[in-house]
């Protein structure tokens, strides 16, 4: 008996990452891919992994999804609408096709490999004390990398838009 | 509780999606959110298949929190980079931005 909030889960974040794909106007999508993402942290909290689902809402949806959405304002042109053309209907076929592929082959593979009879072991969920100590001690040096990491992220996201709009503005004065 | 596979057929779903996505879109940005999703099915199978050891193992999550993070990061250079090359050519359809084409 599939349980109906795996269910409804699972349809939210298929249809909506469609949607995201298949959406007429690019901030329509934007926002079907935000619902795809909250819907994937709603699995976390069904496997039990409630601090992940925080983070994924806080950092996916508040974050990413927001940057893509004031990208989309700011590559929009004069006329409020972003150029798309149509893609040609043989590329879709052959996405339709190869994405198909890959899909029956992993979940053939899967039937076929990982028993059904298989049962979540007991499992009662760690308080956020000790897992923020397990974090800090068996991943110290992986944090670290990690906060350089996102820094120089920054920096160069930074440098990219900067510099481009110096090269623009001696452009335009030649 | 639901068996191990329907997890992994969700995210062998989604990645489907994803690379129909990569394969068959031209605009930029739309490949970020094909790249998203393909990273969110890898996510949801690290969380599952922890969940589903015995005992559950907590190295998986871990993981899975810093490929958020890497995400976060990931989406942030891809986004400079696409206003970067619309500034450059006034579009962002990907088979237009064949500049460097010999």
């Amino acid at each position: 008996m599939p349980d109906i909030v795996f269910l409804t889960l699972s349809g939210l974040v298929i249809v909506s990452a469609i949607f995201a794909l298949e959406a007429r106007e690019l901030i329509y999508g934007a926002v079907g891919l935000a619902f795809s993402l909250i819907g994937v942290a709603g699995l976390f909290i069904l496997l039990g992994a409630e601090y992940l689902a925080m983070f994924q809402v806080s950092v996916y949806v508040g974050a990413v999804v927001v940057l893509i959405l004031f990208t989309i304002m700011l590559v929009r042109r004069e006329s409020g609408r972003i150029v798309e053309e149509e893609e040609p209907g043989r590329l879709g076929r052959a996405g339709i096709l190869v994405a198909g592929l890959v899909a029956l082959a992993v979940a053939g593979a899967v039937i076929l490999v990982v028993p059904m009879s298989l049962e979540a072991p007991e499992f009662h969920g760690i308080p956020l004390r000790e897992l923020g100590r397990y974090l800090a001690s068996s991943y110290a040096v992986a944090l670290v990398i990690l906060g350089i990491l996102i820094g120089a992220t920054v920096v160069g996201g930074l440098t990219l838009v900067k510099v481009e709009r110096e090269e623009t503005n001696s452009g335009a004065a030649q | 509780m639901e068996p191990l596979s329907s997890y992994i057929i969700l995210s062998a779903a989604l990645l489907g999606i994803g690379i129909y996505g990569l394969v068959s879109k031209r605009n930029a940005i739309r490949l970020l959110f094909s790249v998203e999703l393909i990273v969110n099915a890898a996510n949801i199978n690290f969380v599952a298949f922890a969940r589903y050891s015995n005992p559950p193992m907590l190295t998986g999550w871990n993981i899975v929190f810093f490929s958020i993070a890497a995400a976060a990061m990931e989406a942030t250079v891809g986004l400079a980079l696409i206003l970067v090359a619309f500034r450059l050519n006034g579009t962002i359809d990907v088979r237009r931005l064949n500049r460097l084409r010999g």
